[in-house]
């Protein structure tokens, strides 16, 4: 309630005591830094606004409105007609939004450039000229010169798709669209997803799994990674390049491929069982043993988390060793002096200064491990059963599970609006943590 | 005196030392045996014509290394040679660009208070869990459009997403004390002077592991190479490619796998005396 | 300073009216622009044009996505130097589109990246066809035409979603304003080779007569595995449906009711498909687990080189890897070609039981699938692309593609010219013995629900409670599966 009264009274206070100058700038942007001598500034604000204006008569526009009608023009190629792309006008309206958001952002920046100008000069002082305020730049301003292509960059390439990636569950596009045309179609995605009866008992079994998988393989990750750098970190230990060297192959490999030789491996044809089953198939009364197979069911999780381990402790390492670097060697001196035993150094110095440093990358691998797409689908690829009419595999993480039922049959529509809801609870989750850690809160704990 | 005392320590420890001595040394064969052998079978199968798919035990039952010579002269359907070009320059230069930007990113993040800063790091947290097996379209209609449907507009992806994880440098970045930053500024140092000047070199460990994951990561990377470089198969890197041959070409596919490890474990060589430097080297004394 | 403050006050009023004026119009003339430029950009859907005149393209560079076989084995430079020499007159040259072969059309196509001619699989061409990215041929212009079976133009044929136009090429728009469409038959693509299953043995390892009858191989089999060791007789991975089911439709399943075209009903679990299910089940118990899995696949050739295994069955365009196989475990190209013996489909016991020992036959029908050309709609030259498509489905070349490749051709005069397995394979297409894939978009939906029963029935042979060990357990299951795949296509589509 406070921050409304104080910024509408600093608004206020703007309309009342503005000059002309600034109300020109409101008109063409650029105007009252000309009119204060600021030249190169004025000219650079007067330039994105003919800019956009531009962009936008030759192409924004004609883009924004795709973005609404999402097409209104189905052709067929094989007749030579070529109508509209709903998708394609779904991400270029998109970009035009965006960077019509950007420009808004650019004149409420101009407006009060100006209007600190005018302040500035009623106090007495000139108007800044360029040459100083690049220097500011450098400066104190340093942060703005720094952030500036890197949140531009994030804008385009990762917001652009994840905002795509929300609106397409409000629509009905599906892989039989194209070159018809998709339609806003608003809730009618989520609808679908509940209406669909017998998902709910199956949709449950399998958040269950992920949540137990993605708690054991963050913790052994993370533990395992932290407690490698440890072990090597030790005095005693000579050549440490070398023997850090055997994880960094294992990291070296590309992960699909080594899944794809372990899923060999551990198959009922690899060099393990193989030889194993021959002799037990000699036997009437026993059967051979599956690792991966269809009724393997807990030897084939056993075997993921093993994998998932050894595919991430290399890198979870070579982080802990980096930040393990900044430790203060002196804490540990004074607390052997008086007495710790080596647990206790670990989790009285070690242990809190890690976890402050690394708390947003757990978070950060909980959901990459809650996510984890990549092992399940090569491990046991096309090793399903049915419940009902519903494919489902007693290792698949929600993520490949939501794969098959909807990108597998190409209803990209429905595996979006299911994307939507995952993010949100697992946002909603990650957000909470992150925001009562001391790595958000406190953040000079160790400084 | 300390000689005195370095004298009573050695007496006292040397047994228990022992024992830990020991234990450390079998810990680390432990370690190193878990590592090492998938990728060693990986490495024998590469001598082996039909790759992983060994029929009975794991040693191949011929020896060959026709795999790695096709690899290199058969390049008329699989240009292996020039996918490993083509890899090796947007892995170098994401790995370049994205770490600058990301170490960039989370400096000016630790350091500077600045309005929406705290939010701004809510924001990319939630930004990097948002899972993203349906936004290769947009990228691919974005990269088509303009016109980026090349390595170049591969370089630009992998550069421009880095800095989204600058949280992790960050967390480095807060580890180091302010007093540092204090000092260099009574010396009359600007913000980016005492970032270049002294913040960088103390930075070493977490550059290393930013720029061995950031080169790694394109080596691996099968998915948003295959949807960005559509206009030919030549001008694929060697992960789609690999991919490409897993299914029918099992001798290419392993012997190719190999060599990818090569230049990462030569990166990795390269920057490993940098991994452990660092406060603890005694920036800060008193 | 009290007058500036008065007369501040007196101005603020004005002030207030002119600075939102001036924002109204600067945000106004954005959004004006947006919503007149907006409300008339909409797409004029442009003429559309008769594709084939016959009239080819001066200076065509046509692009060419054939399989990595027919690429690696030099098939594709030998009809594209052959193709270029002949066309050279016109200025069209035919170059390898050097791209995935299992591009997506729908995505490269717009942007200009996707081949002029693609060669694949039927029911992944068909996909293309929905939505229009593949053009309807005129096959009867085809000196091809003739000599193709019936049954493989019916591997392309669909219906299409064509939109009406007038004289001039442009679309009639109806009420809605949207132009009026309607369903056309056509053919989409043309038949080049067919596939079907069929055996790869050992000559010397396989007694005459062993592969007539299901039965006699299952007989082989116990034999085999009685010398001990990994030595098997006829071995293959049985979860794949694609084999499978096949084992199914001999015993009168089906997969869509009315030949295949009618979603609305799924037969597999109709007549005595259920004694197919113990046929899997009792070929699985003479084998052993490896075959519950895909990777048994890539190790057959060798193994079969080796002669660890006596028999196989694979498709016959995989023949030149089965040589390489062999060359690699000790025998010169004759050698291999002398020993690697190519069998058709053996008979089944009609009673589903390989044990009896004196059984009544019947044919074994398998799914199969032709493979062939299709014209890309985003290609400038169809015209150019269709003469390419005639000229490498000439006798000549079609001949040559079976000597390089070892595969089934399609046309009928070449196969019966070739003779053997050729000709075997297009009397069975023409017989029904080989079904072809339907290729219509409800089939989808049917792998996932095959796959996963048939993973679990091939699994069943080695567990200690089998679920499908007799006919009423094999019954259920079938019928699950019918339902399972009902649902699916009801709840996706």
């Amino acid at each position: 309630m406070n921050y409304l009264k104080t910024k509408t009274l600093a608004f206020g206070n703007f309309f009342t005591t503005a000059n002309y100058k600034v109300i020109l700038s409101m008109f063409i942007m650029g105007f009252g830094q000309l009119i204060y001598k600021q030249v190169v500034k004025g000219l650079i604000f007067f330039a994105i606004q003919a800019g956009l204006i531009v962009f936008f008569v030759f192409r924004g526009a004609a883009d924004i409105a795709g973005f609404f009608t999402l097409g209104t023009a189905a052709g067929n190629p094989a007749q030579g007609i070529h109508g509209d792309n709903s998708i394609l006008m779904l991400t270029m309206g998109l970009f035009a939004i965006i960077l019509l958001m950007m420009y808004l952002f650019a004149y409420v920046t101009n407006i009060k450039d100006v209007y600190l100008t005018q302040l500035r000069v009623e106090k007495g002082s000139p108007p800044l000229k360029f040459k100083e305020e690049a220097k500011e730049y450098i400066d104190k301003k340093f942060y703005k010169t720094i952030l500036f292509l890197p949140i531009l960059f994030v804008s385009v390439f990762s917001i652009i798709p994840i905002v795509f990636m929300i609106l397409l569950a409000f629509t009905n596009f599906t892989g039989d669209t194209f070159p018809a045309l998709a339609d806003w179609t608003g809730f009618a995605s989520f609808r679908e997803l509940f209406g669909q009866g017998g998902l709910a008992p199956i949709f449950f079994r399998v958040l269950l799994w992920n949540i137990i998988w993605a708690i054991i393989t963050t913790a052994i990750n993370y533990f395992g990674g932290l407690g490698l750098a440890l072990l090597y970190n030790k005095k005693c230990v000579k050549g440490k390049v070398i023997w850090r060297l055997f994880p960094m192959l294992a990291f070296a490999v590309p992960g699909f491929i080594t899944l794809i030789a372990f899923r060999f491996l551990f198959s009922d044809a690899g060099p393990i069982l193989w030889p194993i089953n021959q002799e037990r198939l000699l036997d009437p009364y026993s059967y051979p043993i599956s690792f991966l197979g269809i009724d393997a069911t807990w030897s084939a999780r056993i075997i993921g988390i093993l994998v998932a381990a050894w595919l991430s402790i290399p890198s979870s390492m070579l982080l802990a060793t980096g930040i393990l670097s900044n430790m203060n060697k002196e804490l540990y001196e004074a607390a052997k002096i008086d007495g710790a035993t080596g647990f206790r150094q670990f989790t009285k110095i070690t242990l809190p200064f890690v976890i402050f440093a690394t708390t947003p990358v757990i978070i950060m691998q909980f959901i990459g491990n809650f996510n984890n797409f990549g092992i399940f689908f090569f491990l046991r690829h096309g090793t399903f059963s049915m419940i009902g009419d519903v494919p489902y595999s007693d290792t698949d993480l929600l993520v490949n599970w939501i794969f098959r039922l909807t990108v597998d049959a190409r209803r990209y529509d429905l595996g979006a609006a299911v994307s939507l809801l995952m993010f949100i609870a697992t946002s909603a989750i990650a957000l909470f943590i992150y925001l009562r850690s001391p790595a958000y809160r406190k953040e000079d704990t160790f400084r | 005196m300390s000689s005195l005392v370095f004298k009573k320590k050695k007496f006292k420890l040397k047994p228990k030392k022992l024992i830990d001595v020991v234990f450390t040394y079998i810990g680390l064969i432990i370690v190193s045996a878990i590592f090492i052998l998938p990728v060693l079978w990986i490495v024998i199968s590469s001598f082996n014509p039909t790759g992983i798919h060994t029929p009975e035990g794991f040693l191949p039952t011929t020896w060959t290394i026709n795999n790695f010579r096709i690899l290199f002269t058969e390049t008329s359907h699989f240009n292996y040679p020039r996918w490993l070009l083509n890899t090796l320059i947007v892995s170098s230069l994401s790995c370049v660009i994205g770490t600058l930007l990301v170490i960039l990113t989370a400096y000016t993040m630790s350091r500077f208070k600045f309005r929406s800063r705290k939010k701004l790091m809510a924001m990319t947290l939630l930004l990097g869990i948002f899972p993203s097996f349906l936004a290769m379209s947009a990228i691919f209609f974005i990269m088509m459009e303009f016109g980026l449907g090349s390595i170049w507009g591969l370089i630009l992806i992998y550069s421009a997403g880095a800095p989204l994880g600058y949280l992790v440098q960050k967390g480095f970045f807060d580890t180091i004390p302010n007093s540092i930053d204090e000092a260099a500024r009574i010396d009359g140092a600007t913000s980016l002077g005492v970032f270049i000047k002294i913040i960088l070199p103390l930075s070493a460990p977490i550059l290393v592991f930013t720029a061995i994951t950031s080169f790694a990561w394109p080596w691996s990377d099968f998915i948003l190479p295959r949807v960005i470089l559509q206009e030919s198969r030549d001008m694929w890197t060697v992960a789609v490619g690999l991919n490409a041959m897993s299914s029918d070409h099992p001798d290419r596919f392993i012997a190719g796998s190999v060599l990818i490890a090569v230049p990462i474990i030569i990166l990795y060589f390269a920057l490993s005396k940098f991994l452990i430097s660092g406060l603890s080297s005694g920036a800060t004394k008193g | 300073m009290q007058s500036q403050n008065q007369n501040i006050q007196k101005r603020l009023p004005l002030k207030i009216i002119l600075v939102i004026f001036l924002v109204l119009v600067h945000l106004g003339t954005l959004i004006g622009i947006i919503a007149v430029i907006g409300a008339n950009s909409h797409t004029i859907l442009g003429p559309g044009r008769e594709i084939f005149t016959g009239e080819l393209e001066r200076g065509a560079r046509i692009r060419i996505l054939e399989n990595d076989t027919a690429i690696l084995q030099g098939f594709l430079d030998e009809v594209i130097e052959a193709f270029n020499a002949e066309f050279a007159s016109y200025d069209i040259m035919a170059v390898d589109a050097n791209q995935d072969n299992f591009i997506d059309l729908e995505q490269a196509g717009p942007f200009g990246f996707g081949p002029c001619v693609i060669f694949q699989a039927n029911d992944r061409l068909m996909r293309f066809a929905d939505g229009g990215h593949i053009f309807p041929l005129p096959i009867e212009r085809l000196d091809a035409y003739e000599y193709i079976s019936n049954e493989a133009w019916n591997a392309f044929f669909g219906f299409v979603d064509e939109i009406i136009v007038d004289d001039n090429g442009y679309p009639v728009i109806g009420e809605d304003g949207q132009p009026l469409r309607q369903e056309i038959p056509a053919t989409l693509g043309v038949p080049v080779m067919i596939q079907g299953p069929v055996i790869y043995y050992r000559r010397s390892l396989v007694p005459e007569g062993t592969l007539d009858t299901w039965g006699n191989i299952y007989q082989f089999n116990r034999e085999r595995n009685a010398m001990g060791g990994a030595t098997r007789g006829y071995i293959r991975s049985l979860i794949d449906p694609y084999f499978n089911m096949g084992y199914l439709f001999s015993f009168g399943g089906y997969i869509f009711g009315e030949n295949n075209t009618d979603p609305s009903t799924v037969g597999l679990s109709q007549n005595n498909a259920y004694r197919g299910v113990g046929v899997i089940r009792q070929l699985a118990s003479s084998m052993d687990s490896r075959v519950t899995t895909h990777e048994l696949t890539p190790l057959l050739y060798d193994l079969l080189a080796q002669g660890t295994v006596a028999a196989t069955m694979t498709t016959p365009d995989v023949y030149t890897l089965f040589i390489d196989a062999f060359m690699r475990n000790g025998f010169t190209r004759e050698e291999a070609i002398a020993e690697l013996g190519v069998a058709p489909m053996p008979f089944l016991p009609e009673c589903g039981d390989l044990t009896n020992p004196n059984p009544n036959l019947i044919p074994t029908i398998m799914m199969g699938g032709v493979n062939g050309y299709a014209i890309s709609a985003w290609t400038d030259y169809p015209n150019a692309a269709f003469a390419f498509v005639n000229f490498a489905t000439s006798f000549r070349l079609m001949e040559r593609r079976h000597e390089l490749l070892g595969i089934v051709p399609s046309r009928e005069d070449v196969a019966e010219h070739v003779g053997g397995m050729s000709q075997i394979i297009n009397e069975k297409l023409a017989s029904g013995e080989i079904l072809v894939m339907p290729g219509i978009r409800e089939m989808a939906q049917v792998w996932n629900p095959v796959q996963s029963f048939f993973a679990s029935v091939s699994q069943d042979a080695f567990r200690s409670f089998p679920r499908y060990a007799n006919p009423s357990g094999q019954l259920a299951a079938l019928v699950t599966l019918d339902s399972a795949i009902t649902r699916a296509i009801a709840a996706i589509s």
